[in-house]
């Protein structure tokens, strides 16, 4: 077995071990925002699956992810190309090729971009506010084995973004899967790296 | 007063006249195009270009560019503006870099690209190429921007749009910032607006040029910003070229009628000589006006800027005339009897000056001598045949005797410096003579009078834009517009070559946006029939990962591309790519031109060896910079030709008229003296001469030969030596304001001008009252 998927497997199997973790009367949406609000900074390794009706089998990648409060996110892509996506702000920038393509646009530009990785930043900031304004929120599950599903409140964007899902162990984030509009999707993996 | 019977004659053809006048110049056209100072283009090619840059697509753009702010508040300003000027009638287009109004171009390339793009050849859809076609689509599908190109993939495996986008687009264009354009430091945030109206139409460029300002002074409001507008483009620059000359000539025309109506009230100190002597001005303006007006058609603002010296000018005569006759004369018609032979022999010499102006190939100029040909004739006639029936007898300027006398010893003591002078000019004819770099300068650039920092703003935020910079040009012509497409297609093989082999940066083509019909065929016979292409389709896809039906709108997409009508220039209707295609293509009734702009040229004589095959009498490669110094150039030449054969003629009029050569050569020597010391005070201020500085020079001689005459004929005939004196130091004054004010001109033509003579007149006096004789007998009677 892989060792994402063992670790994966790892997680999830201790929680069988640690029933009483957290106080499970205490834990809502507010108490996540007000735990992932306070990590200033995380780093974890992800293996992405996307899956696309015109292709047979799914696409994977490799990379890092690099997050910095309140709103730097960067997607480091090792395999199978190198790539590089940073969001500062407002600022999106795509990097191919080693950096010799490079592309720079305002995020507020390309709304369906927004609501994919500015949904993922809010959550990792905290932001209530924010993500009650762009989505509407279904929260459930424990502390440890939360899950936080986004749907996108704009019509014209919910019909490229259907579903944003994060799942998440405390204040750290397991996985995300995207659920677009015409049916493809993909799945995110993810595993804090202490590096 | 009694009038004479010849006198009211007289009077009656003069008022006729000038009702005359006055009906002409009502019906006139006045005109403020500047490229009626650009010599005449011989050739048919440079002709549709001047047309093309006067009222072609690219006359109607207007380059915005907004600064002073926070490269974020600058976007937000350019979204304000650009949302509220795009409901303005007077803008056909508003582009700024927001996708607003792009979807039509995004259209017609994606509906046509298989007609549009040049890789569409047979083995483009053969099995090795489609597979690597596919290889590159499934990159970027997995890349991070998949999520936008998916679309795309489906229809459009091979990529052609996405081609076709980066050659239209220049493989750059200009800086996005927040969506909208901006300079690559951020300085600027810039806007294009292209006006409904043709450049040609100041009025209407005026009141686009109002409208982006105020659009600009509301949203700086709203938002809240402090921010500069900066505004270039070929409209901008006729308004502000227009607004100049108006300026400029309403401002000297009166400051000159002002100081030579103080002048001569200084002098006669009588209103009503003061009167009577602008009558002679009034009616050489009129006559001048109407004269251009009749025989041009219109007039132009530089001509009637150029009035000012003919009020200096005129108003000559009547100061004789008034001065000269006086105290011994009963009535003004034996004061002017005496004085009409020299007179009209100035006025020759001066008309015989203007002619060479009248002779020349700018139409500016020519206009500029008719005017004052006519101007000057009209003037002398009024004071000969007017004036006089309308004086009163017995007319004198009194207490002028004083004054006369002083100046008539002043000049004396002039006669003194001869050799000082003489010795000045010795040196500066040897100094001229030695100099080696040329005395002249024929670019176009001193001859605009926008000043250098717009000019240079207007080629940066070209070069921002992405717009080339119009210099080279590859320029190709045909009978209409197919068989010129085909044409141009044959020619842009070889510039492909010559950028590939890095002879050029890059270079721009209508076939771009509209690829001939022959090519249009070619490309669809190329695809291949649905069974072929679905065949290849499915062996390339073999060990990639896309599903079967993946490329059903692709197969479907070619199929069609196959089967439909070629497309034409109306296809483009409605895109921005529209303007592309005819700011390239001049059409003509039966003459159909393409205009190839290159980039970065490194090496001229590479292009002409890549070029040779094609180059012939439809395809010329030219370089405007040098084109158009180089018929500077000609024209010069030919200038100075025509200034020597006039100074010839001048000579030979005096010598015919005063009867002896000996006699022609004593009123020309100080005028060589002049035109020697002008000339170097000239290249001492500024270095080089232009052409409109020749022009002065045989002005100097024109006017300049009335004083050396009257010198010649001796001050102190008649014992009137104070009054002649007084006379010619008024009239050389008056003359030296009406031309030494254009000096202070901005436009350049006109400032040359004024200069020249501004200060050639003065030398002028100065040298005929050092080389007159009459003065060595003055002298030792006193001394």
């Amino acid at each position: 077995m892989n060792p994402w998927r063992r670790r994966h497997l790892a997680v999830s199997l201790s929680w069988l071990f640690c029933p009483s973790l957290t106080r499970a009367q205490d834990w809502n949406l507010d108490a996540l925002m007000t735990q992932l609000a306070s990590v200033k900074s995380a780093r974890a390794r992800f293996v992405e699956k996307r899956y696309f009706a015109l292709l047979k089998r799914p696409v994977e990648s490799m990379g890092v992810l690099h997050y910095q409060a309140p709103d730097r996110l960067e997607k480091v892509i090792t395999k199978p190309r190198a790539e590089r996506m940073l969001l500062e702000g407002d600022r999106l920038t795509l990097e191919a090729d080693g950096g010799r393509r490079r592309k720079s646009l305002a995020l507020s530009e390309m709304p369906e971009l927004a609501a994919l990785i500015g949904g993922l930043r809010a959550t990792l900031a905290g932001e209530t506010a924010t993500l009650s304004r762009h989505f509407d929120i279904a929260f459930e599950g424990p502390a440890q084995r939360w899950q936080l599903t986004l749907s996108p409140k704009d019509r014209k964007i919910a019909r490229l973004v259907k579903t944003l899902r994060i799942f998440g162990n405390a204040a750290d984030l397991n996985a995300v899967e995207v659920i677009q509009g015409d049916g493809d999707r993909s799945m995110m993996m993810m595993v804090k790296d202490a590096g | 007063m009694p009038v004479s019977r010849r006198g009211a004659v007289a009077l009656a053809i003069w008022l006729l006249m000038l009702v005359l006048c006055a009906v002409t110049i009502v019906r006139a056209r006045f005109s403020a195009d500047l490229s009626a100072f650009l010599p005449r283009s011989p050739t048919p090619a440079q002709q549709a270009m001047v047309e093309q840059l006067k009222d072609g697509v690219v006359s109607r753009l207007i380059l915005v560019g907004l600064r002073d702010a926070e490269p974020a508040a600058l976007s937000t300003l350019n979204k304000a503006m650009a949302a509220q000027l795009r409901t303005d009638p007077l803008f056909a287009a508003i582009n700024n870099g927001e996708p607003e109004g792009l979807e039509a171009d995004r259209e017609f390339v994606y509906r046509h690209r298989y007609l549009l793009s040049d890789r569409v050849t047979a083995s483009h859809f053969e099995v090795p190429a489609l597979r690597v076609s596919l290889e590159q689509s499934l990159e970027l599908l997995t890349s991070e921007a998949g999520l936008m190109a998916k679309s795309l993939v489906a229809a459009d495996p091979t990529g052609e749009v996405l081609y076709l986008v980066e050659r239209m687009t220049g493989g750059g264009g200009p800086a996005l910032h927040d969506g909208v354009w901006a300079s690559r430091d951020g300085q600027y945030s810039l806007l294009l607006a292209q006006t409904r109206a043709p450049g040609f139409d100041m009025d209407a460029q005026a009141r686009a040029i109002s409208a982006l300002q105020s659009a600009f002074d509301a949203v700086r409001e709203q938002v809240g910003v402090t921010a500069a507008i900066d505004l270039v483009g070929p409209g901008v620059f006729s308004v502000q070229t227009r607004d100049t000359i108006k300026r400029d000539a309403e401002r000297f025309a009166m400051a000159a009628s002002l100081i030579v109506a103080l002048m001569l009230w200084a002098v006669f100190r009588s209103m009503k000589l003061l009167a009577l002597g602008l009558l002679p001005v009034a009616t050489g303006v009129a006559a001048g006006v109407s004269a251009v007006a009749v025989w041009h058609g219109e007039v132009h603002g530089i001509t009637l800027g150029f009035g000012a010296t003919l009020i200096g000018e005129a108003v000559d005569y009547a100061i004789y005339l008034f001065l000269q006759g006086g105290a011994r004369s009963a009535d003004g018609s034996s004061a002017m009897r005496r004085l009409w032979p020299t007179l009209w022999l100035g006025v020759l010499t001066s008309v015989f000056g203007y002619s060479a102006l009248f002779l020349s190939d700018f139409p500016g100029l020519a206009q500029l001598g008719v005017f004052s040909i006519a101007g000057l004739i009209g003037a002398v006639l009024v004071t000969r045949f007017v004036l006089p029936a309308l004086l009163p007898a017995g007319f004198a300027v009194t207490g002028i005797e004083g004054i006369g006398a002083l100046i008539y010893r002043v000049l004396g003591k002039l006669r003194g410096l001869l050799a000082p002078l003489a010795l000045l000019t010795g040196v500066c004819v040897a100094l001229l003579l030695m100099r080696t770099e040329s005395l002249w300068r024929d670019d176009m650039g001193g001859l605009s009078p926008i000043p250098t920092e717009l000019q240079n703003l207007d080629g940066r935020l070209r070069a921002e834009l992405g717009a080339p910079d119009v210099r080279h040009l590859v320029v190709v012509t045909a009978a209409d517009a197919e068989a010129g497409l085909r044409l141009v297609e044959s020619v842009v093989q070889h510039l492909e070559e010559a950028r590939a082999g890095g002879v050029i940066g890059g270079f721009d083509t209508p076939t771009r946006y509209l690829p001939s019909q022959a090519a249009q065929r070619a490309r669809q016979a190329a695809l291949p029939a649905p069974d072929e292409l679905q065949g290849s389709l499915r062996e390339a896809m073999s060990d990639l990962p896309f599903e079967p039906e993946a490329f059903d709108t692709f197969l479907g997409d070619v199929e069609q591309a196959r089967q439909q009508q070629v497309i034409d220039r109306a296809a483009l209707d409605g895109t921005r790519l529209a303007l592309r295609y005819d700011s390239l293509i001049v059409q003509r009734p039966s003459r159909w031109f393409a205009m190839l702009p290159l980039n970065q040229v490194s090496d001229l004589a590479a292009l002409d060896k890549v070029l040779k095959p094609v180059i012939g009498p439809q395809v010329n490669v030219l370089d405007l910079k040098h084109e158009i110094e180089a018929l500077y150039r000609v024209y010069r030449e030919e200038a100075v030709w025509m200034a020597t054969l006039g100074a010839v003629a001048i000579v030979a009029l005096l010598a015919v008229s005063l009867r002896s050569v000996k006699r022609a050569l004593v009123v020309c020597a100080p005028l060589a003296m002049a035109v020697v010391l002008t000339v170097s005070m000239l290249l001492w201020r500024q270095e080089y001469l232009t052409i409109f500085h020749l022009v002065g020079l045989l002005l100097v001689v024109a006017v300049g030969s009335n004083y050396a005459l009257f010198f010649e004929r001796g001050l102190d005939r008649e014992d009137q030596a104070p009054r002649t004196a007084l006379s010619l130091l008024t009239a050389n004054l008056t003359t030296m304001v009406g031309f030494g004010l254009l000096g202070f001109s901005s436009i350049p033509v006109l400032s040359a001008i004024g200069s020249t003579v501004g200060i050639g007149a003065l030398l002028s006096l100065l040298c005929a009252a050092a080389l007159a004789r009459e003065f060595d007998s003055t002298r030792k009677s006193h001394a």
